[in-house]
């Protein structure tokens, strides 16, 4: 079993000038360093939806323009970088690529935007704690020399926490992933048996628990699972009480012994990040929706479509 | 019995379709989308005739009365058009079309059919918005001189509870016609003409953020033609907010008081929602009629609206809502448009 990777948190200036500095520091401080030749490099942003890098939602492109930055600087300017994101169930890459500022992005720093649901997609099965899971994994990503993941940190009211790992499941060539939801957990560690990627940074910059919050952080890792675990606890979680963590640990391809945090301290971070108590999240909504189908069944009233679960 | 037709049942269609179960006399008869699952949900509520085209519907459809068309906005004008033909009083969702050349021959079609038309201004029917204009037409505000209205939502991009793409009409400029001033402002704009009558338009903004080619925000200054009342439009798409979170209110401002919409609406949703489900459970057992999405506050008036639409129907009495508030409407949102185009090309793509 692979033991726990260093994670680095880097205090940082959300300023354009300054990011890539930062991003510098970030794996610096972790020694991130490839010694096989890189022609060609992936980033994968977390654009789940068309609401913008303020809302704590998606990555900022700001972000990752420092990073193609630092990559160039790294690699050569003649680095082949792709920035690529997948459909998912509501949203479409073709909408939220200008919708979020990252066809400008691509002009800027002339890379190319991929939309990785219209890659070659190669089937996948993988068992997950005995169930068998089938995916269709963008090929580009299998192939790419450096596939660099830059999540957002955020809480989500299924998983507790969305990070780095949920962000591989963002890869997924299928956009309907919610057909995934009712085994959301063991897709998420089914999935990062399969693509993993080289290096994860995270976007820190605004983070989202009840509500966004600036945190002007940069997270880095080799290793997703050391990074989601040193999320949940700035998040406010017990990362042994996050079940695809738990799962990930039992399926093998994470290990929490020997995860070390350098450059700022986790608690600082914590301190402000404006947490969610998971019970009360997913109680509150389980309840408010049985109160409501209750309620139709009895007065025969009508839930406005919008708010059915089905 | 009024025998209804509806077009489109994506989630207002399905939401009206659901809301006509309600009223007394009215029978959903028939219902056409493009989308099974839409269509077998349809059945699911006792509509016996769905069609995947709205056309064949309402041309094969007999003994209807009248039709709800809840369609992409590029469709109102052929919609009206087919449904005014074969003799039906028409609901139709806003905006009545989309641009004035449009509506004006939907005005004239109205008028040479002798058939009902209704647009669903909704934002009339909240329950704030009629204490308002009580209040105003009682003069109790004394002289109104300004009227601040605004909302700033996810607009099309609003995420449900169960994740579904934004139908692609909505990125299409031609077919949706316009950004959010046609899909918010529209309503902003129909509240102020609500209190404060006909319009011009003093100066406008349109923001485009998100990099579309329709706009994402608008900021519109009004003048009444009347009583020279000002009228402040702000509304936006950008915004992630979650019902019961509705970042709405509308602000009458006369010279002896004013009147919030956010002083109206019940403070705590969930505790209004609770007493107007335990009275409406009541009414259920005891065998009376209930309130209908009264406890949502908000969504209450699209009830509230078709129910007035088809006691018109049933009074021969005429919409409160007529096609020449949909013309005069567009005419505003249509004029910001060109005034627009001129200043920085950023109006409505022709």
């Amino acid at each position: 079993m692979a033991m726990g990777n260093p994670v680095s948190l880097v205090r940082c200036n959300p300023d354009k000038s300054e990011l890539t500095g930062s991003v510098a520091k970030a794996l610096e401080l972790i020694g991130f360093n490839t010694k096989k030749k890189v022609n060609t490099a992936i980033i994968k942003p977390n654009l789940n939806y068309y609401w913008e890098a303020a809302t704590g939602c998606t990555t900022d492109p700001l972000l990752v323009g420092a990073i193609i930055d630092y990559l160039r600087e790294k690699f050569g300017r003649d680095l082949n970088i792709k920035v690529a994101e997948a459909d998912a169930s509501a949203m479409r890459t073709k909408h939220v690529f200008p919708m979020l500022g990252y066809d400008k992005l691509a002009e800027e720093k002339q890379v190319e935007l991929l939309n990785l649901s219209e890659d070659v997609l190669r089937k996948e099965k993988v068992s997950v704690s005995g169930r068998n899971i089938e995916f269709e994994v963008p090929q580009s990503l299998l192939d790419v020399d450096l596939f660099v993941n830059v999540p957002k940190l955020k809480i989500m009211r299924v998983t507790k926490i969305t990070c780095a790992m949920k962000n591989i499941f963002g890869c997924i060539g299928k956009p309907r992933k919610f057909a995934y939801h009712p085994i959301l957990e063991e897709a998420i560690v089914g999935i990062n048996k399969v693509l993993k990627p080289h290096l994860t940074i995270v976007d820190g910059l605004v983070g989202l628990g009840r509500s966004p919050v600036k945190l002007d952080l940069l997270m880095a890792s080799v290793d997703v699972f050391s990074i989601d675990w040193v999320v949940a606890r700035i998040v406010g979680y017990n990362p042994r009480r996050v079940k695809f963590l738990k799962i990930a640990m039992r399926e093998k391809i994470g290990n929490p012994n020997g995860i070390s945090t350098c450059g700022e301290d986790v608690e600082p971070f914590k301190r402000r990040f404006p947490g969610e108590s998971f019970l009360s999240q997913k109680f509150v909504w389980d309840v408010q929706f049985k109160i409501l189908r209750l309620y139709k069944r009895i007065s025969g009233d009508v839930i406005p479509p919008f708010l059915e679960e089905e | 019995m009024i025998k209804v037709a509806i077009a489109g049942l994506g989630r207002q269609g399905m939401l009206h379709l659901m809301n006509c179960n309600h009223i007394d006399d009215v029978q959903v008869v028939a219902a056409a989308d493009l989308s099974r699952k839409a269509r077998t949900k349809a059945k699911s509520f006792g509509v016996e005739n769905l069609y995947e085209e709205y056309d064949k519907m309402i041309r094969s459809s007999r003994d209807l009365d009248a039709v709800i068309l809840s369609v992409p906005n590029f469709l109102h004008l052929p919609c009206i058009e087919l449904a005014l033909e074969a003799g039906l009083d028409v609901f139709t969702e806003k905006p009545l079309a989309n641009t004035v050349r449009e509506c004006q021959q939907i005005v004239s079609l109205v008028r040479k059919s002798g058939r009902k038309l209704m647009i669903g201004h909704n934002c009339r029917f909240y329950e704030f918005s009629e204490k308002m204009k009580r209040e105003l037409d009682n003069g109790s505000l004394g002289n109104l001189e300004v009227v601040t209205a605004e909302e700033v939502i996810n607009g099309p991009f609003a995420h449900p509870y169960v994740p579904s793409p934004v139908s692609e009409w909505w990125f299409d400029p031609k077919k949706a016609g316009g950004g959010v001033l046609l899909d918010i402002g529209y309503h902003m704009i129909d509240l102020f003409r609500f209190f404060a009558g006909d319009a011009k338009v003093l100066y406008s903004f349109l923001g485009h953020r998100f990099g579309l080619p329709i706009e994402d925000t608008a900021i519109v200054l009004l003048q009444s033609h009347s009583t020279n009342v000002k009228g402040i439009i702000n509304v936006g798409w950008y915004e992630r907010t979650i019902f019961p979170r509705f970042n709405f209110r509308v602000i009458l401002h006369g010279n002896a008081g004013y009147l919030a919409s956010h002083d109206l609406v019940p403070k705590n949703l969930y505790s209004y929602a609770a007493k107007v489900g335990i009275k409406n459970v009541v009414r259920r057992v005891i065998g009376r009629k209930i309130a209908p999405l009264k406890y949502t506050y908000f969504y209450e008036s699209y009830y509230k609206e078709l129910e007035h639409f088809f006691n018109c129907i049933e009074t021969d009495a005429e919409p409160s809502v007529s096609a020449e508030d949909g013309l005069k409407t567009i005419e505003i949102v249509e004029s910001v448009y060109q005034a627009s185009e001129k200043v920085n090309g950023n109006g409505k793509p022709s």
